[in-house]
């Protein structure tokens, strides 16, 4: 197996990597670059625990080979806080309203929520639903995840 | 994780080329969706491969377009890209339903539909409306193009006429009438992320007194292949709708699906939910309610 050159921007940054053909984008951000906040829940394209932003869309990067990143910009939960270091309203509302219970699909649960309200500033409850329809929680039942995403568009208004 | 090389061809040709060359130790990668969960299983069937082709970012692959009453839908069109498409909106409008039942967003934003077609499963969400619309598949090789019957080229679960040099270029029907009567109905788990456990397309156009000119039944995940149901489709011919016959023409397609499969566990179950699901797509494709 040939081992490729990879380049491509994560989170605001240029990073560059050697990685084998057959890797997943899930293991090289993890392992390679310590964006351990991408979780593998199911690695089957299931749960969108390790679900990251990349080139614009929402994917499950369990399912996307490293190799597919060339020249991509992604965007993980590592990425979302503000540019000062603080929390961004998504992930503030996420504490506030108790939408974190054990925690294991949040960082998926706060991309879908974070990218739903880049589209969309003032979505229903059916759009939210639709929006984090491809990430799992076994947990909080959604009613409180929900919650958060109404309080943070508000937020994001003010 | 099975190990292979990666290359990404620029343009169909250098794909086809590299198809040419590699033959079964390729393996075509469109969205992965699927891909991606055998390679990590370590599936059987793929341990020959030592290439895989990327066709993801070939833009080739991903036209949609209406050209002389015909729509051509690229192979590598993602479900994302075939919902919001206008065209397919106003003249395929079943086949955007089952699009959008399918897996979750994440899964929408990368599938395409030529994946689908070629993973060729039994419980294929966009198969049953494209059979539907007597779809048909444009096939290319080094050595040239073929067009193929879409319900001819799916031979049973996992398989398909695929030659091991080809390529699923597009899927090509005749657009419908805008006015017609449609209803894609799918039985979930669970709303999002389910695989279908059953699902139906249907197709019904009438003339100005109600009565039926033009029909089309697809049941999904009944048979090892979606095929439309003639016997069932000819009850509804020349007649006008109603819900004593959508209720036989459900029937007939439950007989018609144990004749294909014979009996087996799951027949108790799935013999009255096809019939009532059909019943259901025709009320809805026809105006007809419910509860009468």
């Amino acid at each position: 197996m040939n081992k490729i050159k990879l380049v491509m921007t994560v989170n605001k940054k240029n990073v560059e990597t050697e990685i084998e053909p057959y890797a997943r984008l899930l293991d090289v951000l993890r392992d390679k670059f310590g964006f351990t906040g991408v979780k593998e829940g199911c690695g089957i394209g299931e749960c969108g625990a390790c679900t990251i932003i990349m080139n614009g869309k929402k994917v499950n990067s369990c399912m996307v080979l490293a190799a597919q990143a060339q020249g991509a910009d992604i965007l993980t939960i590592e990425g979302v806080e503000n540019s000062d270091g603080s929390m961004h309203p998504v992930q503030e509302a996420f504490l506030e309203k108790g939408a974190v219970q054990c925690g294991f699909c949040t960082p998926g649960m706060v991309i879908s929520s974070y990218h739903l309200l880049n589209e969309n500033q003032d979505p229903t409850d059916q759009e939210i639903k639709e929006a984090i329809s491809g990430n799992l929680c076994r947990c909080t039942g959604y009613k409180q995840i929900i919650n958060a995403v109404h309080m943070a568009a508000d937020n994001m208004k003010k | 994780m099975i190990r292979f090389d990666y290359k990404r061809p620029d343009s169909i040709e250098e794909c086809l080329a590299l198809l040419d060359m590699y033959r079964e130790k390729a393996r075509l990668f469109a969205g992965g969706t699927d891909l991606m969960v055998e390679f990590r299983a370590e599936d059987k069937k793929l341990k020959d491969v030592e290439l895989v082709l990327d066709i993801s970012k070939l833009t080739e692959l991903k036209i949609i377009k209406l050209d002389q009453g015909s729509i051509s839908i690229g192979s590598g069109a993602t479900f994302s890209q075939i919902i919001e498409n206008p065209v397919l909106e106003k003249y395929a409008p079943f086949f955007i339903e089952a699009c959008k039942t399918v897996g979750s967003p994440q899964i929408r934003n990368t599938g395409t539909v030529g994946g689908n077609i070629g993973t060729a499963s039994p419980a294929s969400d966009s198969v049953p409306p494209l059979v539907a619309m007597d779809s048909k598949l444009v096939l290319a090789s080094s050595k040239g193009t073929r067009n193929i019957l879409l319900s001819d080229f799916i031979e049973g679960a996992g398989r398909t006429l695929i030659q091991p040099d080809e390529v699923i270029k597009s899927i090509q029907f005749k657009k419908l009438k805008p006015e017609a009567g449609f209803s894609f109905v799918k039985l979930g788990r669970r709303k999002t992320l389910a695989i279908a456990r059953m699902n139906v397309a249907v197709y019904v156009e009438s003339d100005k007194d109600g009565v039926v000119t033009d029909v089309r039944i697809v049941p999904g995940s009944a048979t090892p292949v979606s095929k439309r149901i003639f016997e069932a489709e000819n009850m509804l011919l020349g007649k006008i709708p109603s819900y004593d016959l959508h209720e036989a023409i459900g029937k007939k397609v439950s007989e018609k699906m144990i004749g294909i499969t014979g009996k087996r566990w799951s027949t108790p179950y799935k013999e009255p939910v096809i019939a009532s699901l059909v019943k259901r797509a025709l009320n809805e494709a026809t105006g007809v309610k419910e509860n009468e």
